[in-house]
């Protein structure tokens, strides 16, 4: 499997299932791409698998290069959770027995993770509550779809989210289900804080320190709720944790913030536009994961006892 | 999820035992009634009651022992929501009966593996450590622990055993909280606290014994327990002041610390204190006064507060102590509430002192997730 082939393959997956995180997409790519591997050894072999992973986080197939990263990252842990240090060289087919049949299990147990946050996110959701929700994001979204089959009434507020607009979608969808749901400009966050309850956001990575980074202005808004002393609500799936301790949005990868084009043409990035901010964990309140709900500090505990 | 299942299959989940069957109902009696006093005496009881269940009922295996204790626990959280402690020291003898099953597991996987390890290694197989709930689950797409069908007769002793050492950590938890006074109440320090909570009242008589310092004590209208609390202190020789609920911020320039006792510990490491204490906590930040909370470990709850819900997470008593109701004609003209908790938010709080030793807020999960099995929450 060349570059095109598996880039063409990622973008099937998520052309096929529009709701399929990328990070999830990406892992796919990559178990289909082992499966398809010639590599003699071991070594070889994960050689093969990190060049593929760049190629998935050098693609413009999606925003979402935190997710696919953090995707990518996991994967990479499979391998080393799977090969026997004994044998290492010896029995390639083994090993890759074993991480199809995982890889199998995983995606299967992917599938239950949103609602499992649903369930967790569910009863934060009161009886004539307000929300303010930022950009586009399959969780929130999912969660309150939920909210609404259990007849819950409330109204979400949603940020118009640019440059990509995404706040758009988001409105569209949920007005689809008969949630109601107003599109307010992103320059009006502090102006709309006042009127909600909570702040309900994705994240496109969640990082080690327990800060987030998600699409642009995520920070901005938690900064005026931090303001008014509302709380900050993020869910996310655990495969989005990643290993990055970003002290600043300095600090951030510049593969996270701008397009791989954009990056390969050597523009002036001090006149781009990132897509990403770094929200610190001071700012949030909560965590909704499949894991359970974690406070900030407790994002670090999971990652250690992954990662050791 | 072998739990979920196990709510599927009609097991018979009825206490055979009349004994314990009138333990069960007795409590759930005083829970509704208000009978029990204080939270050391409601974990008190109800772990004597679950243990009694323990080692009383003759049941087949673990999983339908977890399935008595988890519908008998629901009974009892039901029969009064605001009393945390119920439900927390149900989450402890359940985490308590999965610990033993695991470790048993664990001596029997260890011997079987020492003997498979010289034979021959498959790969994969490195990781054994089964108790890691976490992202490495999801990856190594490990089932859970089935621990349904173990027998019972050879967990039992353990258990009952373990169980034991809960009600003696019941017991010790206040004096190791005041084992700590003297590292926290230094010579001629003014001290506030609001209420009466007796650990907070042990603490300071430990602290008498070596150090003189002073107290201010908020009454806490309208129940007026700081009342007590100030009577307490004066007699066992404290240099004691009484103030009134409003006069906190006005007396809080002077404070160098504030030491307040709490009914719950929230997940979050959040407060559900005594009425009131919200603003004392305000004030305390704003005078950068650090505020202390003595609880004991069977006061934390794995709950967090949605989203100030107030009707879930409050409890409302009679409005009489408030207004009297003689005066009736004010009476149906006006709202009055009365409202027993305040929610007092982790930043606020600068430190726990629990039986254990002293712990930031934001260390509060990690505690949690020692003391409770998350199988257990999901109810």
């Amino acid at each position: 499997m060349n570059e095109t082939d598996t880039l063409e393959y990622f973008e099937t997956i998520l052309k096929n299932d529009p709701e399929k995180s990328e990070a999830v997409a990406a892992i796919e790519t990559l178990f289909h791409y082992i499966k398809l591997d010639d590599a003699e050894t071991l070594h070889g072999f994960m050689e093969n698998i990190q060049k593929a992973s760049k190629w998935l986080e050098e693609s413009d197939l999606s925003g979402a290069v935190t997710s696919i990263s953090s995707g990518c990252q996991l994967f990479l842990r499979f391998i080393t959770l799977a090969k026997d240090p004994e044998n290492m060289e010896s029995d390639i087919q083994k090993c890759k027995g074993i991480l199809v049949k995982r890889g199998h299990d995983f995606l299967d147990k992917v599938k239950t993770l949103r609602k499992k946050i649903s369930k967790l996110a569910n009863p934060f959701i009161t009886d004539g509550s307000t929300i303010l929700v930022h950009s586009h994001s399959r969780v929130v979204l999912q969660v309150l779809k939920q909210a609404m089959q259990d007849k819950k009434r409330f109204t979400v507020y949603v940020t118009e989210s640019n440059p990509d607009k995404s706040g758009h979608k988001m409105v569209n969808k949920l007005t689809d289900v008969g949630i109601p749901a107003i599109l307010v400009l992103d320059s009006a966050m502090g102006y709309i804080m006042e009127k909600i309850d909570f702040v309900m956001v994705g994240a496109e990575g969640v990082m080690e320190s327990g800060g987030i980074v998600n699409k642009i202005g995520t920070f901005t808004m938690a900064v005026c709720a931090k303001y008014l002393n509302k709380p900050v609500y993020v869910l996310a799936e655990s495969f989005k944790f990643a290993r990055l301790f970003p002290l600043s949005q300095e600090d951030v990868p510049n593969k996270f913030k701008y397009k791989a084009s954009k990056l390969n043409d050597k523009v002036d990035l001090t006149k781009e536009h990132p897509n990403v901010d770094y929200t610190p964990p001071s700012l949030l309140t909560l965590l909704f994961t499949d894991l359970g709900i974690l406070t900030p500090s407790a994002v670090s505990d999971e990652l250690i006892k992954l990662y050791l | 999820m072998w739990l979920r299942n196990g709510q599927m299959e009609t097991i018979d989940i009825q206490i055979k035992d009349p004994i314990v069957r009138n333990k069960v109902d007795g409590l759930i009696e005083d829970l509704k009634h208000g009978n029990i006093l204080g939270s050391y005496q409601l974990a008190k009881n109800t772990v004597e009651v679950l243990l009694h269940m323990i080692s009383k009922e003759e049941l087949a295996n673990v999983k339908k022992l977890i399935s008595v204790i988890r519908e008998q626990g629901q009974r009892l959280m039901s029969a009064q929501p605001s009393e945390t402690v119920v439900g927390n020291m149900v989450y402890r003898v359940l985490k308590i009966i999965r610990d033993e099953c695991r470790a048993i597991d664990e001596t029997a996987e260890e011997q079987s593996q020492e003997s498979i390890q010289k034979s021959s290694t498959a790969p994969g197989d490195d990781v054994s450590n089964k108790d890691i709930l976490s992202l490495k689950k999801l990856l190594l797409a490990e089932g859970d622990v089935d621990i349904s069908d173990k027998s019972i007769s050879s967990l039992k002793a353990p258990i009952i055993d373990a169980v034991n050492e809960l009600l003696v950590e019941l017991d010790t938890s206040q004096e190791n909280i005041s084992a700590q006074a003297l590292e926290h109440i230094h010579s001629n320090e003014v001290i506030m606290t609001a209420g009466q909570s007796h650990t907070v009242e042990a603490f300071f008589k430990k602290a008498a014994k070596k150090r003189t310092f002073k107290v201010i004590v908020v009454e806490c209208a309208p129940f007026y327990q700081g009342q007590k609390m100030a009577t307490n202190l004066a007699s066992a020789g404290i240099n004691t002041t009484l103030i009134t609920d409003s006069a906190v911020f006005a007396m809080m320039a002077r404070v160098n610390k504030v030491i307040i006792g709490t009914h719950t510990v929230m997940a979050n490491g959040g407060l559900k204190a005594i009425n009131g204490c919200h603003a004392i906590a305000l004030a305390a930040k704003y005078h950068s006064v650090p505020l202390v909370v003595c609880a004991p470990m069977y006061k934390l709850s794995p709950k967090y507060l949605c989203s100030c819900d107030q009707v879930a997470f409050n409890k409302f008593a009679s409005p009489e102590d408030v207004m009297s109701f003689s005066e009736g004609e004010i009476l149906s003209k006006a709202q009055i509430y009365n409202p027993i908790f305040d929610y007092v938010p982790p930043e606020l709080v600068t430190l726990y002192i629990f039986n254990i030793g002293g712990n930031a807020p934001s260390y509060v999960y990690r505690l949690l997730s020692e003391l409770y099995d998350t199988e257990d929450q999901e109810l």
